[in-house]
């Protein structure tokens, strides 16, 4: 199985603010909600401007929310 | 009902798609293959084959593919939506040439009998081996695609 190098904090970052829900991350970042759980399951590396959205969203730098291996 | 809360919008409407492509194999091909006689297809036959298969692809459209954008909540596509779809047109677009070369290479250079294949290739055969290859590519789209949602969930 191909492993993905890039490593993310999406589900503690989740928690961290407010408990935030997988429906409502997607909401915000404009993705299905499939994509958040492939992500915090680390099974699919986004691309960089979703990774931005992501790291938007949580309003933390890039390499807080994602990290390469 | 419940399981079908695992699957997305999205992935049930490639489900559909793949058991209408079943559907129509299994009604269409072993309908066609007793009308080739002497490697000759009769087009009469296959013209009826064919609007059949045509209705049972509009009702069940209308009736299965309705339904699950009505009972299960349609997402936008995003990235990996995408990056899936071009992943799988790509294999069955690649099936498709595969095989549309095979067969003008069938047709033209592969003698029978010290028949050319030119000569037994009547318009009908040719539509019912395209059609044949445009259901089998559409086929593996859809296996292609719901093997990278379900490896990548």
């Amino acid at each position: 199985m191909k492993k993905h190098k890039i490593k993310n904090q999406i589900r503690r970052l989740r928690f961290e603010a407010n408990e935030m829900t997988q429906a409502e991350l997607a909401e915000k970042a404009s993705v299905t909600r499939q994509t958040i759980i492939a992500l915090e399951a680390q099974k699919y590396s986004p691309s960089l401007e979703l990774a931005f959205r992501i790291a938007k969203v949580f309003d933390v730098p890039l390499e807080a929310a994602f990290q390469y291996n | 009902m419940n399981y079908l809360n695992n699957y997305s919008n999205r992935e049930l409407n490639i489900w559909a798609e793949l058991i209408l492509n079943v559907v129509v194999s299994f009604y269409f091909i072993p309908k066609i293959f007793p009308l080739i006689i002497n490697g000759q297809l009769y087009g009469e036959a296959l013209i009826d084959i064919i609007a059949t298969s045509i209705i049972i692809s509009i009702i069940y459209s209308v009736s299965v593919f309705g339904s699950i954008n009505i009972f299960i909540k349609k997402e936008d596509k995003d990235e990996r939506d995408y990056t899936f779809e071009l992943k799988s047109y790509r294999m069955s677009n690649i099936i498709s040439q595969v095989s549309i070369y095979l067969l003008i290479g069938l047709i033209i250079f592969y003698p029978i009998n010290r028949v050319r294949l030119t000569e037994l290739m009547s318009p009908p055969m040719i539509a019912m081996l395209l059609f044949i290859i445009a259901l089998f590519s559409s086929t593996v789209k859809s296996v292609n695609q719901l093997y990278y949602y379900r490896k990548n969930t």
